[in-house]
């Protein structure tokens, strides 16, 4: 939403307030300000001029014309008149009119403010004709599009000589920019006049709407002549008020008016006089107002009079837009019908067959309000994002469209005489009271007010306030449609006083509970970057085809309906994959040995939803190892493995694979799984299978482990997995290598060294696994050092030792 | 089972079956075309699956329990210096510490959600146009990735009641990963890291908020800080407001610019009643805020589309 300074300024008292420190309040109190346009000069030496004589130049499309500026232009040659020569390519020009000339030395508005102003001077035209500056039409004066022929002023109070930025009331503006959602609540502020009413009361003044706006029936009365029946459904027409007129436009001239800068200025296109009416209507008070054609109207439905009928459209049901565009209605859709022939789409956009045009006679003029909820949804279906609509889905309030519609009557009496009004409502709703007390206010926002404060900053932005000792009883305008309980009223005396005037005080603090799988997740990545892994973060959605690449089910995975793309259409399954999907670039890049890891939920399935019926998800930990050299990695990512649970005293042991519905891209020949007890699967761990990981470009041998964080944290964890004693007496250090079958288990091996050593302090290490080339057997090979705690061993224990642990097998 | 070799043989056959299609009645060839394509997939899967079946027999065992392969070497750590922690995830580090020593439990946001705590929870009327202002992903199940950590306001406040009823303050924090259904370019991420905080006291104040906030920023940048407000709209608080800082002198402030960190505002009363909480007893604030916008100013980077990309030049910047 754009908004004229110059308009919102109207009525304020502004007294030593700068227009910066306006708008740092306004962005404080009000809103956030986006953005703000200087318009300061735009206008500058542009000035009223008479054509006192034109001619036309045979064989071009120029006119030679003399203008008279009152003699204000300076650097310009003149006649023996004091005109200036101006050639003119408008086929409108003709002497006796009033234009608007761009003199030398101007920017051309259109072009201000743009990269490449552009700077009027004297041309020379055909070689002979001098011209100084142009007669400007409305697109080079960057009131609307409008290229047919220069503007024309109205006698009546344009005078020849004086500025054009003067003759309408000053042009040096600054537009301010309103983010509109951020104004969702607020439907009142999207009038100039509840705009204004917000300042004010920002500003610590007293905003007094005009009485007009309370008591619009004044001096009107009905032609008893003319009917019009009105039926609505209250739900999604809360009110209807129309009036129908007789047109006088026949020998109206359209001169430029303010209307049309004030229009440009914010943001929109003029059109016609009675559109831009409305329009101007819809900036000044917010309420959208829509014109129809009475007789076309009346046609359309095969009625004497017309018969409006507001109501939801039925499936099947088309409408031709005022744009030309045909669209199928839907059940959510609002239309206003003539005789229950669709034409208008509420709220929306007006329909082809009652549309105003130059041989309309008579007018019914609509001020109405909609369901906000149902617009909302039209909005979305068609796609219609006007400034109406706009409006509408915040929810304009009903009380202001008999008001709004008698002021448009009051501003077009020229052009339009109103004959009769139509109303739906007949009594207005009883106001919403709300009541609360001053220690509430206080109390919520570590504040000291008095009631009188809370009264004086409310009645600035007329609510009727009154006080009862601690009580305050709040009667609240019919346009704030947004307050309804005690919190937004607090939320009022804050806002239009300050929040930045309340003293900032620390509560005391409680200690925070530990949190144990956070801190979980702190040290895992610790652990791993420090030796050399590197944390990744990949989107939760994943493609369905990469699903299908590493074997998972994509009907086990959560499928987004309005996904951004197809790569993005599941929730993951589990992490791995992603990781393999990000891993060919990383090689491509160079880095030819890497480890990537990542910590994130997963969301199969089959894991169901918890008992609030929503999705349990996984928190899971991937890791992969990939080596350009095409090696296998099982063994390094078990290092990685071993040592993580190791450092976080978590007991577990490595067993044979056992596939799942979700990680089914390990090789169960070359994979495990990782228990705890008997029954808790913490993870898996294992190389990925060769087809698949041809399919990522990935060389062969890439290994990768996964681990279920929630399962870690519940498993128990030992004091300590290592003994940290050392001995007081002296240890023995003796090499061991034992020969065994070939599909003997290292485990089982080590397991048995450590049974003998039990009663010892003793560290193990294993130093290589080696078999001769077509030998049914292999070695494995240790190094030990072990100890007595309680004295020095002697060598025939050693002996005994040693004897003990070669004759495992 | 047929062997791969029968199968590729039966699936040239088939091949030669097309050129047949040609001499075939106009109309029934579109459905002859058909039943050949069926009848390749059928074969090609099965192609498919004897090699997988084959490679399979092909793979050898190996040691699950052993430390290295046969003859194969002990594995190495990679060096250190390879290593690196991502910048995001460090960054949700520094800031929960700093919560928690403020007092903050800490709980994390989960990634799919539903309606309910979405939106229904935290007082959007239904079908409320405020609710589009998310552009939330759907699931077919109509569950929602969710669009802010505030997804967790109702779950939180119910598990922490009890406190309450001890006469203690519910303070927690609740750092997650979010989503939002815009484009991506170098300044949005339809993936990105927010933090909540939630408090509820018998007593607790707007003005303690901003003093909570104020406290926040300033551990985070190490220096006094001046704070300002704009009002802001959520339909879960009331008053809601927009919170900002001066520019820190860490990231070149000169005490000229100003820094929208996050939204906030007092706890409506629906909310809290929605999570069992009296309204008319307990009072409470609330705020969240992006995370990618602190890493983004910390190190002074240009493109958010760095963070999810996995690219290891990116990356390694972060060695820890």
């Amino acid at each position: 939403m754009l908004i004229s300074m110059n308009w919102l300024k109207g009525g304020l008292q502004l007294d030593g307030i700068s227009d910066e420190e306006l708008v740092k309040l306004i962005g404080a109190r009000l809103v956030e300000v986006e953005g703000v346009t200087d318009q300061t000069g735009k206008y500058d030496k542009i000035y009223v001029v008479e054509v006192k004589y034109g001619e036309k130049i045979p064989d071009t499309h120029l006119t030679l014309c003399k203008v008279d500026d009152g003699g204000i232009a300076k650097d310009v040659e003149r006649d023996e008149k004091g005109y200036v020569q101006v050639m003119c390519g408008a086929p409108n020009v003709y002497e006796g009119m009033l234009a608007a000339w761009i003199a030398p030395g101007a920017i051309v508005p259109q072009t201000f403010g743009t990269d490449e102003p552009f700077k009027i001077g004297m041309r020379k035209m055909f070689g002979k004709y001098d011209s100084y500056g142009m007669m400007a039409g409305a697109d080079e004066l960057d009131f609307g599009d409008d290229h047919t022929g220069i503007v024309e002023l109205d006698p009546v109070w344009a005078k020849p000589g004086k500025t054009l930025s003067a003759t309408f009331g000053g042009l040096d503006d600054k537009i301010l920019d309103i983010e509109n959602k951020s104004l969702t609540h607020r439907p009142d502020t999207f009038g100039i006049l509840g705009f204004r009413r917000e300042v004010a009361g920002i500003l610590g003044q007293k905003h007094v709407t005009e009485d007009w706006y309370f008591n619009p029936e004044q001096n009107f009365k009905n032609d008893p002549k003319v009917k019009l029946d009105i039926e609505i459904d209250e739900k999604l027409c809360p009110r209807y008020t129309a009036i129908v007129f007789e047109s006088n436009l026949d020998g109206v001239k359209r001169y430029l008016d303010f209307e049309s800068t004030m229009l440009a200025r914010s943001g929109m296109r003029p059109v016609n006089m009675i559109v831009d009416a409305t329009n101007m209507m819809m900036l000044a008070f917010g309420q959208p107002l829509h014109a129809f054609d009475y007789d076309k109207f009346v046609k359309v439905g095969g009625t004497k009079h017309p018969k409006i009928i507001v109501r939801a459209a039925k499936e099947g049901e088309t409408l031709e837009l005022l744009d030309g565009t045909t669209v199928e209605l839907n059940t959510d859709d609002i239309i206003i019908t003539s005789n229950n022939v669709p034409v208008a789409l509420a709220g929306a956009m007006g329909g082809a067959s009652t549309a105003i045009d130059d041989k309309t006679k008579r007018v019914i003029l609509e001020s109405a309000t909609f369901s906000l909820y149902n617009l909302r949804k039209t909005q979305m279906a068609h796609g219609i994002f006007s400034e109406a609509i706009t409006r509408f889905t915040k929810g304009q309030p009903a009380g202001q469209t008999k008001a709004v519609a008698l002021r448009f009557a009051d501003k077009v009496r020229k052009y339009l005489k109103p004959l009769a009004l139509f109303d739906t409502q007949t009594t207005p709703p009883k106001p919403i009271e709300v009541s609360l007390t001053l220690t509430q206010i206080n109390n919520l926002l570590g504040t000291d007010f008095t009631a009188e404060d809370v009264k004086k900053t409310l009645e600035n932005v007329e609510f009727q306030v009154k006080l009862d000792g601690d009580k305050i009883d709040v009667t609240v305008p019919f346009w704030r449609t947004d307050i309804h309980i005690a919190e937004d009223i607090i939320e009022e005396v804050g806002r239009l006083t300050g929040f930045d005037n309340i003293n900032p005080v620390l509560p005391l603090h409680a200690t925070a509970d530990p949190n144990p799988l956070y801190e979980l997740k702190t040290q895992l990545r610790n652990h791993l970057s420090a030796r050399g892994a590197n944390e990744v973060l990949t989107y939760s959605f994943i493609h369905g085809g990469l699903m299908q690449k590493v074997g998972q089910n994509p009907d086990n995975a959560y499928k987004i309906v309005n996904s951004i793309s197809p790569d993005l259409q599941y929730v993951r399954q589990s992490i791995v994959p992603s990781l393999l999907d990000k891993s060919y670039g990383n090689l491509r890049a160079g880095h030819d040995r890497f480890a990537l890891y990542e910590y994130n939920q997963v969301y199969p399935r089959d894991l169901g939803t918890d008992n609030e019926n929503v999705p349990r998800g996984r928190h899971e930990l991937g890791f992969l190892f990939v080596d350009q050299a095409g090696k296998s990695n099982y063994y390094i990512a078990k290092k990685y493995l071993e040592s993580l649970l190791d450092s976080l005293n978590i007991q577990y042991t490595i067993e044979p694979f056992v596939a799942d519905s979700v990680h089914t891209y390990y090789e169960p020949k070359r994979s495990a799984i990782i228990k705890a007890g008997e029954d808790v699967i913490l993870g898996c761990i294992g190389e990925i299978q060769g087809r698949i990981s041809r399919g990522f470009k990935l060389p062969a041998g890439v290994a990768a482990f996964e681990l279920n964080l929630i399962a870690l944290l519940k498993t128990e964890r030992a004091a300590n997995t290592k003994d940290f004693r050392l001995s007081d007496y002296p240890s023995v250090s003796r090499d061991l290598t034992l020969t065994v079958p070939v599909d003997t288990s290292y485990a089982k091996i080590e397991s048995a060294i450590r049974t003998v050593l039990a009663d010892y302090i003793y560290s193990l290490r294993p130093t290589s696994i080696y078999q001769a080339d077509g030998a049914e057997t292999k070695n494995l090979s240790f190094h030990l050092e072990f100890a007595a705690p309680d004295k020095t061993l002697t060598k025939d224990e050693i002996q005994g030792i040693m004897k003990q642990l070669e004759a495992i097998k | 089972m047929a062997t791969i070799q029968e199968l590729k043989n039966e699936l040239k056959k088939l091949n030669a079956e097309y050129a047949k299609i040609k001499d075939l009645p106009a109309d029934q060839r579109a459905d002859f075309g058909k039943q050949l394509n069926i009848k390749k997939q059928q074969i090609n899967a099965e192609i498919a699956a004897a090699e997988a079946a084959a490679e399979q027999e092909d793979v050898a065992p190996l040691d699950i329990s052993a430390p290295c392969d046969i003859n194969g070497e002990l594995p190495q750590f990679l060096t250190a210096d390879f290593g690196s922690k991502h910048p995001l995830m460090t960054e949700l580090d520094r800031v929960i510490a700093i919560y928690q020593s403020m007092g903050f439990d800490i709980a994390e946001s989960v990634q799919l959600d539903d309606e309910y705590h979405m939106f229904d929870s935290l007082n959007f009327a239904k079908g409320h146009p405020a609710r589009d202002g998310y552009d939330t992903f759907r699931t077919e199940e109509g569950f929602i990735p969710p669009a802010h950590t505030s997804t967790m306001q109702n779950r939180v406040l119910k598990a922490n009641a009890h406190k309450l009823a001890e006469g203690k303050a519910i303070a927690v924090a609740v750092p997650g990963r979010v989503y939002r259904n815009e484009d991506v370019d170098a300044t949005h991420e339809h993936t990105f890291y927010q933090c909540e905080g939630v408090y509820v006291s018998e007593d607790c104040t707007l003005g303690n908020m901003l003093a909570i906030l104020r406290e926040f920023f300033e551990k985070y940048y190490g220096q006094k800080l001046n704070i300002k407000t704009q009002p802001g709209y959520f339909p879960f608080t009331e008053p809601s407001l927009e919170f900002l800082i001066e520019k820190p002198k860490s990231l070149g402030g000169k005490g000229d610019g100003w820094l929208e960190m996050l939204g906030c505002g007092m706890i409506h009363p629906n909310v809290l009643k929605e999570a069992g909480i009296d309204p008319t007893k307990y009072q409470g604030f609330a705020w969240g805020g992006g995370i990618d916008r602190l890493v983004m100013l910390r190190y002074g980077l240009n493109d958010v589309r760095n963070f999810e990309s996995a690219k290891l030049d990116f990356l390694k910047e972060f060695a820890c």
